[in-house]
């Protein structure tokens, strides 16, 4: 400032540089001694103010302003305090206003600084004049004057054009005490002026000064509090809209108020808005009248404001526009992207772009590597079709989601695939995408992806998580921590919780849950404040509380769930605890978890469990080894282990309890056998499964695989057969089918078990019981089963489980006992043996087969009621034998009938065959006839129902041999259709060739078997030796496996030369065709055969 | 007046990050923020506008009267022209924007929400 005043000192003495420097110190404290230094400057300045006149208008009021700053504004503090309570804010504004301005005017201090110190030395000089002058009166006079003339002051305006014309200075300078007076009050009148208007003044200096930047205002921030409304300001309406369209309502008010704007009727709106999502449905409208918001508002498309229109309470205003900060993206977050290809797949965060607004994600490629392109297509056209069609396949139709595959893409879009720029190691870039480690790395926008509600499942995020480089997985628990934890919600929080208020004004309190309501939870304090207190928390804020030793249970969220332990530490709201199931430490969160009521361990762990056989894809199985609740260990059948998830396990495998495998030794194995490797490590276990050729075996007292390996079958021996079952070998008879089919020779049933059809005959029959506790009670049979039959009684009400071998059904009127032929195998047998005696030693013959003949019985009872074909098998079975007798049993003279028939076929061996093939019953007697004709051969002295082999027998002169011979393959040749087919098949055509061309040439002689000329070729040989073996063998099972075991060989060497050999052929034929049959008795019938009298030896 | 307010398509409408203002991106490219322009320097370069406005802003206040408005005055719009503001504008400014708005004498207030709550 006193540059300005420059000149005057020049005019000014200098020997006032003495007396001047005991005044600073007052100066400092005192104002009148600024007054007298200003006084001093005024008195030099005013020569100079004509020269100054120009600058006073712009640099002098800053500059002077600020170097007066420093006293007035501790004035201005003091009044302050004093005045009417106003905002400490205010003084700030002050302050940087004066800050600011003093900035504005830096450049002038600057000036004055440099020139100041030039002055020095010249302003020195004046108070000593001035003092000489009158040295005390300034002081006293000046108070005085002061004082009276401030009103004035504050009256008259700041002007500095009030200033004294340099001319009156000059008289005044002139005038003496006077002028200085006057110019003392100037100053004081300016610097009061100063202080008491200071902000008025700011105000203006910014007006006219701060207008450089429009943005200057916002320098002073006010806080956001003192920005709440108040009563003045304008009312906020919240009208209706339609959902979504809140926007655009928002847009077409300002646009109507705009269009309205320069008219005679300007909408007088004051503002509209709207929060998008937040409120939808609703637009809020700022106007000083309802009306005006009509005016705003009506016949908007949208826009509902009749229906409800709501005056926003002041107090709730705020809440309207409260900005809730986003979460912001870090680099390992888990997001979804909204929409695209890749819409609602989980992508972690790769990068973050710095603006906030792109980030590079990391996601699992959904790639079909161009496999649906057209190779075809003219190049030019998929460029064509890139602008105009949708670009990449729709999200119905998108590829799964796999990890790159550079093989793949270099099959066929080679061209597209290169290295990817940039010096990360395999990045490879492939139509114009990065992918590194297979994943895709892709930049996208923020508004495309979601990074509220992840929620990421584990399974998901384990797909991420295999990226190291040793394969180990490495989860990044943070990083799904991170994305987990903004998703709290109060469901975690039930009532009698312990939980502690962990921020905001009340934390640390601690409470137990009372209410839990939306996202307040209502807690009664138990530690801190008032105990018993209820207060509201928001869940926010909450957490749960535990102390070590608590045993507590894991409710959620994590993958720990369900786990239950105790806890050992405590780290904010991460809880370590050990856990009861295998005393592991774990961590979660402490939302997670819930004291544990119980001290159980819940087992509910994995839907697969220990040592289950699990199916991994169609070739390959595994046994777990370790089921844990999210992951599942198993060891596959090539002996690896692999760690899965429960949902990459395709199926569980039920465990087979029947499987068979056969170990090197040919012995069978089955699960539970113990068996032990042959080579290797001669491990040793028991099976678990048998799956193919593995055997899942399981060994104790080994503990790694949780004492599970995998063996080839083939390379184990058989220690122990569960059971004991002796393992000799192999058992060729088992191997049997058709051995199986009939039973096997130790005795064992030889039919499968009869299958009843449709109802059962028993039930409703009268009945009475034979044997047991209510033999002799008759009764009617309520219910039956294939062995039992409940029975009820007759006596006294009251209904019985009976064998059905217990069971003599009787007529219901007579009381008689009823021959059962139809109704189940059980009566039948006797009957059977009743009507026919002779038939007896047949029964006898095959007493061990009896039951099972008799169980069979039934079949031919059926099957004579149905086409005589089907039963076909029945008969194979063994059905064939008692069938005949069956019917025999009834019509003995039938089957002689038949027999007659059959004599007859005899000559004619190739219509027998067909009279065979006609009507079932005929056929059946015929198989009658063939069958007696076997069952004599073997019993040979009982013509007399089996007449034509006993025929066979009798008259060998007559070939029965062949006549049986051809006849028996005549009626398996009508029973093809059997499940025995092939070989009746097979065998028909033979002997049906063999009869239809031979028998012409057979049947007249039977010398030719005799002979062997004829026989060598026709008959034995074929039946027995050639034919048999190969035809019967080479096509049908059941026959190879009888004829070319000892049997056959025997036979022909017997059966040729011998009558015998009549027999030969004859049950060769037979054995052809029914092998099971033969095979049980032939050996033994063979051995017997050249003697007619083996009765004995069958029964 | 007009040429402040948005086109009914808000396709390619962006937000000014310091002043929330929503217009088209080519009326930013064209003719700059009507507030920050001073010191944004948005006109005739797309790079700026891609750096000081946003795509991602979420709600919408047509502001018709900015100095009687309490809504502006709470959003700190007074003294902005009449037009449409979002309430929320995601995005960061680089350092530099920031340095000049500071020597231009401007006050950033962030619009994300970050600032505001610390208040309240």
């Amino acid at each position: 400032m006193s540059a300005l005043y420059n000149q005057d000192f020049g005019s000014g003495t200098e020997s006032d540089d003495d007396d001047f420097n005991p005044a600073p110190p007052v100066e400092s404290d005192n104002e009148d001694a600024g007054n007298g230094s200003d006084d001093q400057s005024r008195s030099a300045r005013e020569p100079s103010k004509v020269d100054d006149d120009d600058e006073d208008v712009a640099a002098p009021r800053p500059s002077r302003f600020s170097k007066s700053a420093s006293p007035v504004v501790r004035e201005a503090d003091d009044e302050d305090e004093e005045r009417e309570e106003r905002d400490t804010k205010d003084v700030d504004e002050d302050d940087e206003d004066r800050g600011g301005d003093a900035a504005e005017g830096d450049d002038d201090e600057e000036d004055d600084d440099e020139d100041g110190d030039e002055e020095d030395d010249v302003v020195a000089g004046r108070p000593r004049k001035r003092r000489r002058r009158d040295p005390r009166l300034q002081f006293i006079d000046e108070e005085a004057e002061v004082d009276d003339e401030e009103d004035e002051d504050e009256i008259e305006e700041d002007d500095i054009g009030d200033e004294p014309h340099p001319d009156d200075n000059l008289e005044l300078n002139l005038g003496g005490v006077d002028d200085d007076r006057h110019h003392r009050q100037l100053d004081r009148q300016r610097d009061l002026m100063a202080s008491l208007d200071a902000e008025k003044q700011a105000e203006e200096w910014r007006q006219k000064y701060g207008k450089q930047s429009r943005m200057a205002m916002d320098d002073v921030v006010v806080p956001q509090r003192l920005l709440l409304p108040t009563v003045d300001d304008p009312s906020i309406w919240a009208v209706r809209c339609r959902e979504g369209k809140e926007k655009e309502v928002v847009l077409s008010v300002m646009r109507r108020w705009d269009s309205r704007l320069n008219t005679r009727e300007p909408i007088p709106l004051i503002s509209a808005f709207s929060r998008g999502d937040l409120m939808a449905g609703h637009i809020y409208i700022e106007a000083r009248r309802q009306d005006d918001v009509f005016l705003a508002t009506d016949g908007l498309q949208d826009c509902y404001p009749r229906s409800k229109c709501m005056l926003i309470p002041i107090n709730e205003m705020p809440g309207l526009l409260r900005v809730q900060k986003s979460k912001s993206l870090e680099p390992g977050m888990y997001v979804r992207i909204k929409r695209g290809l890749y819409a609602g797949d989980l992508a972690q965060v790769e990068e973050v772009e710095t603006n906030g607004l792109e980030v590079q994600l990391r996601l699992i490629p959904r790639l079909n590597y161009g496999i649906t392109e057209d190779p075809n297509a003219p190049a030019g056209d998929a460029k064509r079709k890139r602008f105009g069609v949708k670009k990449g396949p729709t999200a119905a139709s998108r590829p799964p989601q796999r990890l790159f595959s550079e093989h793949e893409a270099r099959k066929k879009n080679a061209k597209y695939l290169g290295a990817a720029k940039g010096l990360q190691r395999n990045a490879i870039s492939y139509m114009n995408d990065t992918y590194i480690d297979g994943f895709l790395l892709k930049d996208f926008k923020l508004q495309h992806i979601q990074t509220e509600n992840v929620n990421p499942t584990l399974e998901e995020v384990t797909k991420f998580a295999a990226g190291a480089e040793d394969g180990t997985e490495n989860l990044d628990l943070q990083a799904i921590a991170a994305t987990l934890k903004a998703t709290q919600d109060a469901s975690s929080y039930a009532s009698g919780d312990i939980v502690e208020i962990y921020q905001g004004e009340q934390s640390g309190l601690v409470g137990k849950v009372a209410t839990v309501h939306g996202d307040i939870v209502s807690l009664d304090i138990m530690e801190g404040g008032k105990p018993g207190m209820r207060i509201d928390a928001p869940v926010k804020d909450l957490r749960k509380k535990f102390v070590e030793g608590d045993h507590v249970k894991v409710i959620g969220g994590s993958k720990y769930h369900d786990e239950a332990g105790m806890v050992v530490r405590i780290i904010k709201d991460r809880v370590t605890l050990l856990t009861d199931s295998n005393s592991q430490e774990i961590t979660v969160f402490s939302k997670d978890l819930r004291k544990a009521a119980d001290s159980g361990v819940s087992t509910v762990s994995s839907k697969y469990d220990l040592y289950d056989l699990v199916q991994l894809d169609a070739t390959t199985v595994a046994c777990v080894i370790k089921a844990d609740r999210e992951s599942i260990r198993v060891l596959d059948q090539n002996g690896s282990v692999r760690t899965l998830l429960p949902s990459s396990i395709s199926n569980k495998i039920d465990r087979r309890r029947n499987a068979v495998a056969t170990d090197r030794e040919g012995s069978e194995i089955r699960t539970d056998d113990t068996v032990k490797e042959y080579s290797g490590e001669q491990k040793q276990g028991s099976v678990l499964h048998i799956h193919r050729n593995n055997l899942f075996c399981q060994n104790r007292t080994q503990a790694e695989n949780a004492g599970v390996f995998v063996v080839r079958s083939l390379n184990v021996t058989t220690v122990a057969a569960k059971g004991g079952r002796v393992n000799a070998g192999p058992d060729l008879s088992k191997m049997n089918p058709a051995l199986q089919r009939n039973g096997s020779p130790n005795g064992a049933p030889m039919m499968p078990p009869p299958r009843t059809m449709g109802r059962d005959r028993m039930i409703g029959q009268t009945v009475s019981i034979r044997k047991g506790p209510h033999k002799g009670l008759l009764g009617i049979v309520k219910d039956a089963t294939d062995t039992m039959a409940r029975v009820e009684l007759h006596t006294k009400s009251k209904t019985v489980s009976v064998s059905k071998d217990m069971l003599l059904i009787r007529d219901s009127e007579s009381g008689k006992a009823l021959p059962r032929a139809g109704a189940g195998g059980f009566g039948r047998t006797p009957i059977r043996y009743g009507n026919t005696p002779s038939r007896v030693p047949d029964g006898a013959w095959s007493g061990s087969r009896t039951p099972a003949g008799a169980g069979g019985g039934q079949t031919p009872a059926w099957g004579m009621r149905s086409a005589g074909d089907i039963p076909a098998w029945k008969r194979h079975d063994g059905g064939m034998t008692p069938s005949p007798w069956n019917s025999s049993s009834r019509t003995p003279a039938y089957s002689r009938d038949d027999g007659g028939r059959t004599a007859y076929a005899r000559e004619d061996g190739g219509r027998t065959a067909y009279a065979r093939d006609d009507g079932g019953r005929t056929a059946y007697g015929g198989s009658g006839g063939s069958g007696g004709s076997w069952g004599a051969s073997s019993r040979t002295p009982h013509g007399a129902h089996g007449f034509s082999s006993s025929n066979t027998w009798n008259d060998g002169s007559r070939t029965p041999a062949y006549n049986s011979g051809s006849r028996t393959p005549a009626p398996h040749h009508a029973s093809t259709p059997g499940v025995t087919a092939p070989t009746p098949g097979d065998s028909a055509p033979t002997p049906g060739d063999g009869i239809g061309y031979t028998p012409a040439i057979s049947a007249p002689t039977p010398g030719d078997h005799y002979n062997d000329r004829y026989g060598a070729p026709t008959p034995s040989d074929r039946y027995s030796a050639a034919t048999p073996a190969d035809h019967f063998n080479a096509p049908t099972p059941a026959a190879p496996a009888d004829h070319p075991t000892p049997r056959y060989g025997q036979t022909p060497a017997v059966g040729a030369p011998t009558p015998g050999a009549y027999a030969a052929p004859t049950p060769g034929a037979y054995g052809a065709p029914t092998p099971g049959v033969f095979a049980a008795e032939t050996p033994g019938g063979w051995g017997g055969a050249g003697s007619p009298d083996d009765d004995p030896r069958y029964e | 007046m007009a040429s402040n307010i948005p086109p009914p398509n808000s396709r390619n409408h962006r937000a000014c990050i310091i002043c929330s203002i929503i217009l088209p991106q080519t009326h930013f490219i064209n003719s700059g923020c009507p507030n920050c322009e001073s010191f944004l320097n948005l006109a005739g370069s797309p790079e700026n506008v891609q750096v000081c406005t946003s795509q991602v802003y979420s709600g919408g206040i047509s502001l018709a009267d900015p100095s009687a408005s309490w809504v502006a005055r709470w959003q700190r719009l007074d003294g902005y022209v009449p037009g449409v503001y979002a309430v929320k504008v995601e995005g960061q400014l680089p350092d530099d924007v920031l340095q000049t708005m500071e020597d231009s004498g401007v006050r950033y207030m962030p619009r994300d929400g970050s600032a505001i709550n610390e208040d309240l």
